[in-house]
């Protein structure tokens, strides 16, 4: 076989490949926009049609505004914020000192972190829900948020370190050298050197924040206080089978902010995650 | 420089912070605080708490207790764990070998399309990812939808179009639980698929040159080459998705609650429930003390993994 017909039959390797995994990513997604603008009659007709005979909206308002989704979704950003920020700033000078600093210990700490990571949240929240109880802090945002920082911290060290180890340590020597203290040099230098690294960790953390189940799950049943992740599962226990339309709908809405930020923000993300996923 | 710190208190302040003090700057103590707090009171006090609970007999109704190793025997000689653990062990093999198959073909034609510039190759990459950033009880409710043998249920309708009959897809156990590993094959393969992808750009260009002068065809190139440079980053990846496999019971809830009966009820589950539906937290704590030991034993394979490979 010449070079060149080993090239297209690559080619078309490539494609079929492309297909196959189309139709697995794809299908279920496209079907679940489909039954989402679909009416309760519709969602009954046994045909693979994508586009319905009388599409409508109806099933989103009834879902924001009925179901409460609305204030789920809110409720799932302020988490989702708080908690990355929260583990942006609890993660940043440590990353600076795990890059930067000579101490005993520094590696071993670096395993124990990355450690951490490996634990179930569920194990972290077990006691903490006792805990929380007898401190009347269950049912509280705050006490939830500050899960949140914790549990996405150890990810949030390893990639930042990651990004201080690309910054050359001659940087933050010079500005020390014209009379910068180190935190000066941290802060004036050295962080806003990695601010495409700190943008790709601020948005990777929110977005498994944004998915985030079992904290809240454990630590918060007052439904004006749920985020999404709750929410539609509660939606879908109560909900007859014969408005799985609207359950899509609610799908769509609670899957729809983290899939849009990754799209627009894929850039950063990708790259974070070849070099931060493969360390931790 | 850094003694500027200590300017204006009193000497022995300015011993502590000074560059050789603790506090120095140029130590680690102030910069590592705020992490090691966060370490302190979500990590350390929960795990020491857990292995506490584990030798009593704490229920979550009763705010008294007492210590006792009977727990300890009687959750690990019920033959239910046992079960548990096969239903896990076998969603997380089965979880593994398809995510890697999977990831590394689509790695493998992603690599190709961006190499070759073919249109579609950041369309593929976004699609994939799409399903691994969706919070995972969406995943368990699209797919709970697409399982469906209602007549919305995609799978039975694809099935029915290519002249197939319909499966039960969620009511036998062992469709289930082949159900449960679709859902998390759909969600993790790009994890895989995205760490594969870094492992083939950096392999360097010269060794498939070298392998075609040598007259090796594509299937050798990929044997003889791709694998073994992959080997790396093959064994991080198992141990990264053993992790997040045994992990996962957000997308079990909707898609089955663990059943039809015990089916798919895998170990987080099943730690979830004893507390939660049993109210048994001296009993869940023992599951969540095993939980916590598989956790370490894979940190320290994985460290193991990491230093060899350089990267630590």
């Amino acid at each position: 076989m010449g070079r060149r017909a080993q090239r297209r039959v690559g080619d078309a390797m490539t494609y079929l490949v492309f297909f196959f995994a189309l139709l697995f990513f794809g299908g279920p997604l496209l079907w679940l926009l489909s039954l989402s603008i679909r009416t309760q009659q519709e969602i009954f007709i046994t045909s693979l049609r994508l586009i319905p005979e009388n599409p409508t909206f109806e099933n989103y308002t009834e879902v924001l505004y009925t179901a409460q989704f609305s204030v789920f979704l809110l409720n799932s950003l302020k988490l989702a914020l708080a908690g990355s920020i929260g583990a942006l700033v609890v993660s940043a000078p440590a990353a600076y000192a795990f890059s930067r600093l000579t101490f005993r210990g520094n590696k071993l700490f670096l395993i124990g972190v990355l450690g951490l990571q490996m634990i179930s949240p569920l194990v972290v929240v077990i006691p903490l829900y006792r805990y929380f109880d007898r401190l009347n802090l269950v049912d509280s945002h705050f006490s939830t948020a500050m899960v949140y920082i914790a549990i996405l911290v150890p990810l949030a060290t390893w990639m930042l370190k990651g990004f201080f180890d690309g910054v050359p340590p001659a940087l933050d020597e010079a500005a020390m050298v014209d009379g910068c203290t180190r935190f000066g040099a941290f802060r004036r230098v050295t962080l806003p050197l990695i601010l495409p690294g700190l943008t790709s960790t601020f948005v990777l953390t929110a977005i498994l924040a944004w998915g985030e189940f079992v904290v809240p799950y454990v630590l918060l049943s007052e439904p004006s206080l749920l985020p999404i992740s709750i929410g539609i599962l509660n939606f879908q226990g109560n909900y007859a089978s014969n408005s799985t339309n609207v359950l899509a709908a609610g799908g769509v809405l609670a899957m729809l902010p983290a899939i849009a930020t990754f799209v627009i923000l894929q850039r950063f993300i990708v790259r974070a995650l070849t070099s931060g996923a493969i360390k931790g | 420089m850094a003694s500027r710190a200590g300017a204006g208190t009193t000497p022995t302040v300015k011993r502590a912070l000074s560059p050789r003090g603790m506090l120095g700057e140029n130590r680690p103590t102030l910069w590592l605080a705020p992490l090691l707090a966060v370490v302190t009171l979500f990590y350390l006090y929960p795990a020491f708490e857990v292995l506490r609970y584990s030798v009593t007999n704490a229920s979550l109704l009763d705010p008294d207790y007492e210590y006792t190793l009977e727990t300890f025997t009687r959750v690990l000689s019920d033959p239910v764990l046992y079960k548990v653990i096969r239903t896990t062990a076998i969603f997380v093999i089965a979880s593994i070998v398809l995510q890697l198959l999977l990831g590394l073909m689509i790695a493998v034609a992603v690599n190709r399309a961006s190499k070759r510039r073919l249109p579609g190759m950041v369309f593929m990459r976004s699609l994939v990812l799409s399903a691994w950033v969706m919070p995972g009880v969406v995943i368990g409710i699209v797919w709970a939808i697409i399982l469906n043998d209602a007549d919305y249920g995609l799978a039975n309708l694809l099935l029915g179009a290519v002249g197939l009959g319909s499966v039960q897809w969620l009511a036998t156990p062992n469709t289930a639980l082949m159900s449960v590993i679709i859902a998390n094959v759909w969600r993790g393969t790009a994890f895989s698929m995205i760490l594969q992808y870094a492992g083939l750009q950096s392999i360097p260009e010269e060794l498939y040159e070298a392998a075609e002068v040598d007259g090796a065809g594509a299937l050798q190139s990929f044997w003889y080459i791709t694998l073994p440079q992959l080997r790396p980053i093959l064994m991080i990846n198992i141990i990264l998705i053993t992790i997040s496999t045994l992990n996962t019971f957000d997308m079990i809830l909707p898609l089955t609650g663990g059943g039809p009966g015990q089916a798919t009820e895998v170990l987080a589950l099943r730690t979830y429930n004893v507390i939660f539906q049993n109210f048994s937290l001296a009993g869940g704590a023992v599951l969540a003390v095993v939980m916590l030991a598989i956790a370490m034993a894979l940190t320290l394979i994985y460290q193991r993994l990491l230093r060899s490979e350089g990267s630590l």
